[in-house]
């Protein structure tokens, strides 16, 4: 499992996530209204799982470590936000 | 070609003519039922015909249509805007194939790409008429989501691509993601929800609801090829080349400097040789980096290095061409309608053929008569029984030939609808794009002419239909101000008169701004001041003809590109036609074009200079006059002569054709009357001639540039008969 909610209220994403990480992280998202997201370890993410953090709109610890993950320009997931 | 591939193209012709027609059809009436199937049924006929010939990309980009057209049918609803604009494209694309494929004998090899795009969009459309016209981001909206600035960093080809993904893409195990990280040298990508207004409690993680655009550094076939998993709908657009927006007058200056340094180049002598090179290198490589070409510039720096040392001009010079031809304007959007295709074969009513079956029968029995008169001849026949006899064959083979050649005639004709069709969806996207809106009102399309005139025709009007679009019809905010309904009108009327076909293009726009035109045509010099103050308002506003005048105040996309009306005036004049103007301010503005019913004969009539018979096309002669020899009265350099208390010029035709001059014998002298433009004019000849039908034949050859000559034809006695082009006659 790589999405994994850390005791400080963080949300954290690494390795290559799967499509089964989509609804892991949207169980963790729905319990912690507050948690923060940070996907600097990501390497890939499943496009399922990118569509839960444009859902989400949570703040967002970046840069991710894919190369693509980083060509995001989207505002609310763009690494640089 | 083979008989196999004409016939092929030959039928794909008719199909899509009559495809078209009924789509133009059901834009009328969307429910039209029978139109509906008509167009179905052409369009099935078109993919299975694309089968037999191995055409792929027309088969698969029309079945797309097919099936988009089945669906329609099955739901018995009406055919939406959209999609019937999108099955329209589709035919003008596969008539862009066939047309490359007439000159090439081969399919384009763009077919697969453009197919792909065809495809996609017919596609995408449909689920826009599914989804009942949801607020989609419609059209190119989705290109402002790219990163110009990124873009903008990266040289050579770029491409976006748009792909919505269908909602059980995941279902299927399809990562969007993984396909997107597959693809060459993605540059940006941005990945936005189909539906935003969806929350972490209502959304379903496992559907796909993503519409994700990308774009990336690579061609639209390396795309295409690394798309081939994509579950949902694909869009790819080819981007212009780096910041066409802004930096597009930097290019073409930039251009303008490269091609200035080849003429420096171009001077062969070795005089100074090293300096220019050094000094034509420098000037081009600082102009590539101010066009932030940094590679071209440094293949220039290394190209003049080469020839400083072979001391010689040709590396730098194909360094510079080469950069050249990629800092042209990057993507000059060519909306102009390919080259008219000469109808190279056609289609005729069996009708038409019979009576030509018919006729020669009729000249057998002739030809038959005459043999036996010739019989009769040499037999001692009385002369006065054989005239008899000659005068008879002579008057029914005169018959025959007369209606020999209108059966021939009748072959040759098309309805002018064959190429007014195509304008009414034409109209309407000018007329959008300039924020107009425009009903084009067609007439008389039953009108036939020659079909070489007919398929001639389309470019001269399409852009007179331009001209009336954007400089005639005001817009709608100056319209309701003038009183005028806010959506204009334009009338095309074809109607035939005596020997002429006469297309009449009226728009009841503001007519021409008769002020605005003196001054352009004072100011571009295209006529003195004293010319210009001379004019009637009629004849001024025929300077809109001229070579070298466009009115418009801001170069449009449309009819501000340089070929103003002058181009529709040769074309017309070409065809052996005239071009009339007339224009009532505030009211509007209407052009004729007259032109022949048949480009085989011309009327003419003869005239005598100097011993030599001259034609002269009668279509530009107004009357023949004899004056006393006083009337006639030297103005200026030239002359003049009085009629009917109207002073006309007067060239005398032996001294314009520098023939040998004599002194005029009688105190009479023959004048011929011509129009020439609005103009009349009068030539002065020996001796006044007949009237008759010839056939011309255009110079050709060493003679082709004979100014003053429209072509030469055969006289009975075997005399070469030379006809006049009155107009250059008296330029």
């Amino acid at each position: 499992m790589t999405a994994v909610l850390h005791d400080s209220g963080i949300i954290t994403l690494s390795g290559a996530c799967p499509v089964d990480d989509a609804e892991t992280l949207l169980q963790l998202l729905l319990a912690n209204p507050t948690a923060e997201i940070d996907w600097r370890d990501c390497t890939a993410a499943h496009a399922a799982v990118i569509q839960v953090l444009l859902v989400a709109k949570r703040p967002l610890r970046g840069p991710p470590a894919g190369p693509l993950l980083t060509r995001i320009v989207t505002p609310t997931i763009s690494s640089s936000g | 070609m083979d008989e196999f591939l004409e016939q092929f193209l030959l039928e794909s012709r008719d199909l899509i003519a009559q495809a078209i027609d009924d789509l133009l059809a059901l834009e009328e009436k969307p429910s039209d039922t029978e139109r509906l199937d008509g167009a179905f049924r052409a369009f099935h006929t078109l993919k299975g015909a694309a089968g037999i010939v191995d055409f792929a990309a027309m088969a698969r980009t029309l079945h797309a249509a097919e099936d988009i057209l089945a669906t329609i049918r099955s739901s018995g609803g009406a055919i939406a805007p959209g999609l019937l604009n999108e099955c329209l494209t589709c035919l003008d694309l596969t008539s862009r194939w066939l047309d490359a494929m007439q000159t090439s004998g081969v399919a384009p090899a763009t077919a697969e790409a453009e197919a792909d795009d065809m495809i996609s969009r017919l596609v995408g459309s449909r689920d826009a008429d599914e989804r009942d016209q949801a607020p989609q981001p419609q059209g190119d909206d989705w290109l402002q989501r790219l990163d110009a600035s990124a873009l903008a960093r990266f040289d050579g080809p770029r491409v976006a691509l748009r792909y919505i993904p269908s909602p059980d893409a995941f279902f299927q195990g399809h990562d969007p993601m993984a396909l997107i990280a597959g693809l060459p040298h993605v540059l940006g990508v941005d990945v936005a929800l189909t539906d935003p207004a969806v929350s972490l409690d209502s959304m379903a993680p496992f559907s796909c609801g993503l519409d994700i655009v990308v774009w990336m550094a690579a061609s639209a076939v390396d795309v295409r090829a690394a798309l081939t998993g994509a579950v949902g709908l694909t869009e790819i657009r080819e981007l212009a080349a780096p910041g066409v927006t802004q930096a597009e007058s930097d290019t073409s200056k930039a251009a303008l400097l490269l091609e200035s340094q080849l003429l420096v180049l171009q001077d062969a002598g070795s005089d100074g040789l090293s300096g220019r090179l050094a000094s034509a290198g420098r000037t081009a490589v600082h102009a590539l980096i101010h066009l932030g070409r940094d590679e071209a510039a440094i293949v220039v720096d290394q190209a003049t290095a080469k020839a400083l040392v072979e001391r010689r001009t040709s590396p730098l010079v194909e360094a510079i061409e080469r950069a050249l031809t990629r800092a042209g304007p990057a993507s000059v959007r060519d909306d102009a309608p390919a080259r008219v295709h000469v109808p190279r074969a056609l289609r005729v009513d069996m009708s038409r053929i019979d009576a030509l079956v018919k006729l020669t029968g009729e000249l057998i029995v002739l030809k038959n008569a005459i043999g036996h008169a010739a019989k009769l001849s040499q037999e001692n026949t009385q002369p006065a029984v054989l005239a008899a006899s000659l005068r008879d064959q002579h008057a029914q083979f005169d018959r025959l030939a007369t209606e020999l050649q209108t059966a021939v005639l009748r072959i040759r004709v098309l309805p002018l609808r064959s190429v007014f069709r195509r304008f009414p969806r034409l109209v309407r996207e000018i007329a959008g794009s300039v924020g107009k809106t425009v009903r084009l009102v067609t007439e008389g399309d039953d009108t036939e002419a020659d079909a070489m005139i007919v398929e001639a025709l389309f470019e001269p009007l399409l852009h007179i239909l331009r001209n009336a679009i954007d400089h005639g019809i005001e817009s709608p905010e100056r319209r309701a101000a003038a009183g005028k309904p806010a959506m204009g009108t334009v009338v095309l009327r074809a109607r035939r008169e005596s020997d002429s076909v006469v297309i009449d293009v009226e728009d009841d726009g503001a007519g021409v701004d008769l002020a605005r035109v003196r001054a352009v045509a004072a100011q571009r010099r295209i006529a003195g001041a004293d010319a210009l103050a001379a004019m009637t308002d009629a004849e001024a506003a025929h300077l809109i003809f001229a070579a070298g005048f466009s009115t418009a105040t801001t170069v449009t996309d449309l009819s501000g590109r340089g070929v103003g009306l002058d181009s529709v005036k040769a074309a017309v004049e070409r065809l052996g036609g005239r071009i009339a103007l007339e224009t009532r301010p505030g009211i509007g503005t209407s052009i004729a074009l007259m032109l022949p019913f048949s480009l085989m004969m011309t009327p003419v009539m003869t005239v005598e200079v100097a011993g030599q018979a001259f034609g002269l096309p009668l279509d530009s002669v107004l009357e023949t006059a004899i004056v006393k020899r006083n009337l006639v009265v030297p103005i200026g350099s030239g002359h003049a002569v009085v009629l009917r208390d109207r002073t006309v010029p007067l060239i005398d035709l032996t001294q314009a054709l520098g023939l040998p001059h004599h002194p005029p014998a009688s105190d009479q002298a023959r004048i011929v009357l011509m129009s020439i433009g609005p103009k009349v004019a009068g030539l002065e000849v020996d001796r006044l001639g007949e009237r008759m039908d010839v056939m011309l034949k255009p110079m050709d050859g060493l003679l082709a540039g004979v100014s003053g000559v429209a072509g030469t034809t055969l006289l009975g006695d075997g005399r070469v008969l030379i006809v006049l082009n009155a107009e250059e006659l008296f330029d």
